[in-house]
Parts: C-alpha cells; structure tokens; sequence
C-alpha cells in the first residue's frame, strides 16, 4: 500500500494524496524565506493581476470544466482535482494572502501545477466564459520555477537545455559523432543514404527530439531511410539549436524557451531551407 | 573583398570539374565547396570501399579515410576540412593533417585571413580548442562553440568546469560553467553561459551569462553587467572601444545595451546587431510590434515592415547603406534601405555590395533554379547550383561560381550582361 498523506486546504479541509518523495520539491524549499517567495510572487503575477483577477472573479464555481479533466475523470469525480480547485489551492491562496504564503504552501503548488495538471487547455474549452484556467495554472508553474521548487526530473531538463539546447545533455560532438555514426550504419544497406548536415538550401530541415539521437536511435534511422525512399532533399543541423522539444515551455522559463525557437528559426534562416520537420 | 584584386577578372569562362562524371565515378558524392576565386571545386566522395576521400577539381585524394566533413576553402585557396583516419580525428590543410590527434574534432574557424585555424577537440573525455595544432592546457568536461579574436592569435569557448553527475539540479545550482580565453577559466562561473565574442582588438571577451534561474547579463572578461534581464542575446563588440552592445530584454521590452545601460528604445524584440565598417552606424533586426520585423538603424526603425524573416543586415562598404535578405507573405526578396526590390524568389540569400556601394548582388532561387540578381534584375540564366556571386575591385564585374549543365564554371560577366 503506498502511502498517503493528509493535505489540508481552505477548499478542502483534508484530502489525501500518495506521499510522492521528490528532492526537486522536497529539498529545494529548504532554502525559502518568507521574504523571497513574497517577492517572487508579486514579480511574477504584478503585471498581470488585471487578467488573473478576470478569470478569478468571473469564475462563477460551476464546476463544468471538471468534466474536461483526466486527472479529475480518473480519480472518480474527486473534486480536489477539478481544474477550478486547482486554481483556488494556488493562486487564489496567493492573492488572497498577498504572497504571504510559507514554503510548504509553494510545495503544494508545485504538487499541484506541475503533478496533477498536464496544462493541457481542455478545461477551458468546456468553460462556459472560455476561462484560460491553463493560463493561471502557467503562472504559479512560473512561480514555482523562479523559486526553484520543480519536480526533479523536469528541472534537470530545464537545466539541460538551458546549458546544451537539448534535453538531453548531448555535447555538440556527441550530436554531430551521432549523425555521422548512423549514416554509416544505415549507409551501409543502401546505395547513397545519406544524412547530410548543413547542406544549404536543402528542402527539408529535419529536428528530432532530444532523447532520438541518445537513447531513440532506431528513429534517426527510419527517419533517414524514409527520407531516402521519399527522394526528399533533407538535412540536419550541424549547430545548434536541432532538439525541437521545448520542455522549458513547461515550467515557464521563458528565456530558455525562446532560445530554443530561436535557434531552430535561426539555423532555418542560415541554411535557407524551405520547410521543419519536427518529430513528434 | 579580400583579395579580389588579385583574382582572374579578364578569362570570361573557366569549365573547371564535370560534376556528373565525378557522379558516375563514385557512389556517392557530397557537397560541393568552392574556393572563394572561383579557381577550385572541391567535395568530398564515397568508393566502393566505403571509405571517404577528397576530390578538388576533379582530381582525387589517393588517401582514404572513414570520415571526412565540414570543408572550408581559406581566401588563399587551401582546403580546410576535419578528417577521421584510423578512429582518430584531426584538421586536414589541402592534404597535411595536423600532428595531434584527438577523439574528436568540431566547429571549424577561420581568423578571416584564414590563417589561423582553430576547432574544439575532445579527447579522452575532456573538451578544449585547439588552435593552429596547438592544444589549449587546461582541458574542460565539455566546451562548446570557437569563438576567435579577429586576429586569429586567440580563442574561447563556454566549458565546464565541474563533471556532471545525473540528476544534480543541486550541483547545477553551485554555477559550473564560464568562459575559458586560451584556455584560461574566468574565476566567475555562472549557470550556463553562451556567445562568446572578443573585442577587435583581441584584448577583452565578453559572453552572455545567467547568474540566477531568471537572470541574464553580459559579462566582460568574467565581470558581469551591474544591471540583470530577463534574458539577453549575444553581444558584438564595439570597434575601436572595450565595450560590446547586446540585446537585452528589459520589463519595457527589448532594446540594446552597452553596460547595462539601453541605448535605444523598445521593440517587441531585437537582434542580429551590426556594426558598419566605419564604426559610426548602428543596425539591428527589429520587431517594431509582434510579426512586424525590420531593420532598425541607430535605434530608428525602417518603415517598410515584413511579417516572416528579416535576416541579418548586410552594410555597404561606404558604411551608408544597407541591405539584407527579408521573407514576407512567403516570398523572399532583397530590401535596401527600406525599401523591398518588386522581384520575389523563393529563397535569396545573403546580399553582397560592390565595392563603390552603388549595387548589390544576390543568389536568388525561382522554379528550382539558382539566378544571380542584380540591383533587383534577374539574370537571364538560372543554374543547377550557385554560390554567392563576388564583384570585381571597380564594381563593374561579377564572379559567378556555378553548375550548368552538371559541370562547375568559374565565369566572369559584366554586371550590365548578367
Ligand atoms: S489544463 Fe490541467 S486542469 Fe485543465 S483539463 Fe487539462 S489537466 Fe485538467
Ligand atoms: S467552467 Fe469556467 S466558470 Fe465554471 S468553474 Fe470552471 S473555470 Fe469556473
């Protein structure tokens, strides 16, 4: 049996939920103060407490968009997962208390956006007003970011691509080593398969996702082979950015994420192809 | 025009390779690379072995190896290219390979007279650059990118200073990366840091960093910028001064700094900054609102917007005009000064000014073929390939290095006869 802890909220004065040990949680809201998280909050929902206070104050608590939920149709109709709930455990509290919330009330947050919600927009299509319930949600993931408190897993991602444009770790020489690697394997069969990086003017610019080339590289193969049979003019960036996964799109690094689409436009622009083809 | 004086402007036509011959010859041939004068062709080829050599001007390499990539002619006409030969990689000039040798080798740079040749290299697991065959000391857990001071005589690049473990967001915290110059760390590390560039005078480096989870500034040699942004791009260097201009992204929006300090106003965003050849011209790519790209000059916006690609501008020799290649409703085409050419092409290329400034030269693609443009005229003649057309010293000629008809020609025609 795993174990389960009891949660208490304003909304709901005990739910339970599996005791989940996550050191991107756990530990990282160790070196919060009062101070920092008041501060973060106000920075990050400031500017745009005019469009939060929208959705907040015309919510009016129908609970339809529960209905749209997996995580709410998976756990048998428990409120405590429907969309609406989710932003009253967080941003409400937030606003509400004036960012005067503790780092166990952030850890919660970061439970709640970053592991009961896929911020997958179907809630706001079965709202009645359109409410952006994602919108909210993305906030106090932004929130949880600044602070450092992320699952571990995700950070590390972050983290990976903020360092190597991949989500993966890979250096620039394990990426183009790769490349090189895979022609002459799946060379090997054909007669001139070829995956060509950086050829100039080429029609298709071909970008994986990060975890192809390290541990999906059957899929650099087929995608070589299905782009030989096709007779299509293709190529793979020499240089960064090729990882199309945007996975700090997830926690709100904004800057992360507009480097990624940056460089994937940038190496477009520089090899004056025609058409991306990303996988997906 | 570096060099271009000295290059033939008088022969009309040189046929130098047949490139369908060399397709018939090998199983597979790469792409095609030529010398900046036109005078060389070179690619690399795959026999029947399976192994790679390298073919200029029709003529072979006798030696093989497994891998050949990345081939650069230099503006003296040698042949750069990094080669694997017995599981062991090294830069190859024309047919010399360099005396050390290493696990692997990437980002091939040139100092723009090409003397210097710089790469990063891996060896053993431990990254660095190695420039002109000479290996930084002091080697790092990962290096990525060259950057070269204009001389050639320097390098840096972004390294690691500490081996990751798997999983250790903690560890990522304790700032791991920074700035090594000639292999040298910066005693500042940061979170991560990218776009590594050197002052013309090859004396100070500056680099983005981030110092913080949501906290970028430019950092010269290790000292970052008082102020923080949201995030910044890549910094240039300011001629004839210590200071480098960067994009930074400030509450407002996005501008350019020096010092942490705007300089220009705000945009919906900014980069690919530029200086002109004088110093005195400062231009940038610029959304003046979401999908609204132009180019601005000295922080002044041009008034013709293109909603696709606005790429990076291109000054005139005369530091007074620029051009750059722009994409809008689908179409490419050439603006100048503001002002769009009325022919279109599906793909232009980077524009290239005549030495006097009074025309511009551009590789344009239309139906699948490659046309030289001039001053917004279509040649008459569209090629299989084409690289980057070059005008003679008195602006009266043009270099066309192409494939008609499956052979490489080096061809010389008056800018009024294209
Ligand atoms: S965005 Fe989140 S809350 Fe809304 S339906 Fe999707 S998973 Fe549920
Ligand atoms: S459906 Fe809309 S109005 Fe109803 S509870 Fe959900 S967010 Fe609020």
């Amino acid at each position: 049996m795993a174990v389960k802890e009891k949660i208490v909220s304003r909304d709901f004065k005990e739910y339970v939920r599996e005791v989940n040990p996550d050191v991107g949680l756990d530990e990282s809201i160790k070196g919060l103060t009062p101070e920092k998280i008041e501060k973060t909050i106000k920075a990050v929902l400031g500017a745009r407490t005019a469009r939060i206070r929208a959705v907040l104050e015309t919510c009016i608590h129908c609970g339809l968009c529960s209905k749209a939920c997996q995580w709410y149709l998976s756990n048998d109709g428990d409120p405590s997962y429907a969309p609406v709930a989710k932003m009253r455990m967080t941003i409400w509290e937030m606003l509400k208390r004036d960012g005067k919330v503790d780092a166990e009330f952030i850890k919660q947050c970061a439970r709640i956006v970053f592991t009961e919600c896929n911020i997958c927009h179907r809630c706001s299509m079965y709202c009645p007003y359109g409410l952006d319930v994602t919108f909210i949600i993305g906030l106090v993931r932004r929130v949880c970011f600044v602070l450092g408190v992320v699952p571990q897993r995700q950070m590390d991602q972050d983290h990976a691509h903020a360092t190597t444009l991949n989500q993966v770790w890979l250096g620039q020489n394990d990426w183009l080593d790769t490349m090189q690697w895979q022609e002459e394997e799946v060379g090997a069969e054909y007669k001139d398969l070829r995956i060509p990086i950086d050829k100039e003017g080429a029609e298709v610019m071909w970008l994986p996702l990060g975890a192809e080339p390290k541990t999906g590289i059957y899929h650099i193969e087929r995608t070589a082979k299905i782009m030989h049979a096709a007779g299509i003019d293709w190529t793979v960036p020499g240089k960064d950015v090729w990882d199309s996964s945007n996975m700090p799109m997830f926690l709100r690094d904004f800057a992360t994420m507009q480097r990624i689409v940056r460089g994937l436009f940038d190496n477009a622009i520089r090899l004056r192809i025609k058409k991306m083809v990303l996988t997906e | 025009m570096n060099g271009s004086g000295n290059w033939d402007w008088d022969t009309k036509e040189k046929y130098v390779t047949d490139i369908n011959e060399l397709k018939k010859k090998f199983p597979s041939v790469r792409e095609l690379v030529p010398s900046d004068d036109g005078e060389k062709i070179a690619t690399t080829v795959r026999n029947e072995e399976r192994r790679f050599t390298t073919c200029v001007n029709g003529e072979t390499w006798e030696e093989t190896f497994e891998r050949i990539y990345s081939l650069k002619f230099n503006p003296a006409g040698q042949l750069i290219s990094l080669a694997l030969r017995d599981y062991e990689w090294s830069v190859i000039i024309d047919r010399e390979m360099w005396e050390d040798k290493f696990d692997y080798i990437w980002n091939l740079t040139l100092s723009p007279d090409g003397k210097n040749i710089a790469v990063n290299i891996n060896k053993d697991q431990m990254s660095a650059v190695c420039l002109n065959g000479n290996i930084w000391e002091n080697t790092f857990f990962d290096a990525r990118d060259v950057a070269m001071s204009p001389d050639g005589t320097r390098t840096a690049s972004h390294v690691l200073t500490k081996r990751r473990a798997e999983l250790d967001n903690v560890g990522f915290m304790k700032k791991n990366w920074t700035v090594a110059v000639d292999g040298n760390a910066w005693d500042n590390t940061f979170l991560n840091t990218w776009g590594a560039v050197f002052s013309h005078d090859g004396s100070h480096v500056a680099a983005v960093v981030r110092t913080d989870l949501v906290q970028y500034t430019i950092a010269i040699d290790g000292t970052p910028w008082e102020q923080t942004f949201g995030v910044v791009w890549e910094p240039i260097a300011r001629p004839g001064s210590s200071e480098f201009v960067a994009p930074v992204q400030t509450p407002k929006g996005w501008t350019l700094a020096v010092n942490g300090k705007p300089i220009w106003g705000n945009f919906s965003q900014v980069w690919r900054q530029g200086f002109s050849n004088d110093g005195s011209k400062l231009a940038a790519v610029v959304a003046v609102s979401i999908g609204n790209w132009t180019i601005a000059v000295d922080g002044k916006p041009w008034n013709t917007v293109f909603n696709q690609i606005v790429a990076t501008p291109v000054f005139s020799p005369d530091s007074k005009k620029i051009a750059v290649a722009v994409k809008h409703k689908n179409q490419w085409t050439i603006a100048v000064d503001g002002s769009p050419w009325s022919e279109t092409f599906e793909n232009a290329w980077n524009p290239v000014f005549s030495p006097g400034g009074d025309k511009v030269a551009v590789k344009a693609e239309r139906n699948g073929k490659y046309f030289v443009v001039v001053n917004g005229k279509i040649g008459k003649k569209g090629y299989e390939s084409l690289w980057d057309p070059a005008f003679s010293p008195d602006g009266n000629k043009l270099l066309i290095r192409c494939v008609d008809d499956g052979k490489y020609y080096r061809r010389v025609i008056p800018v009024n006869e294209i």
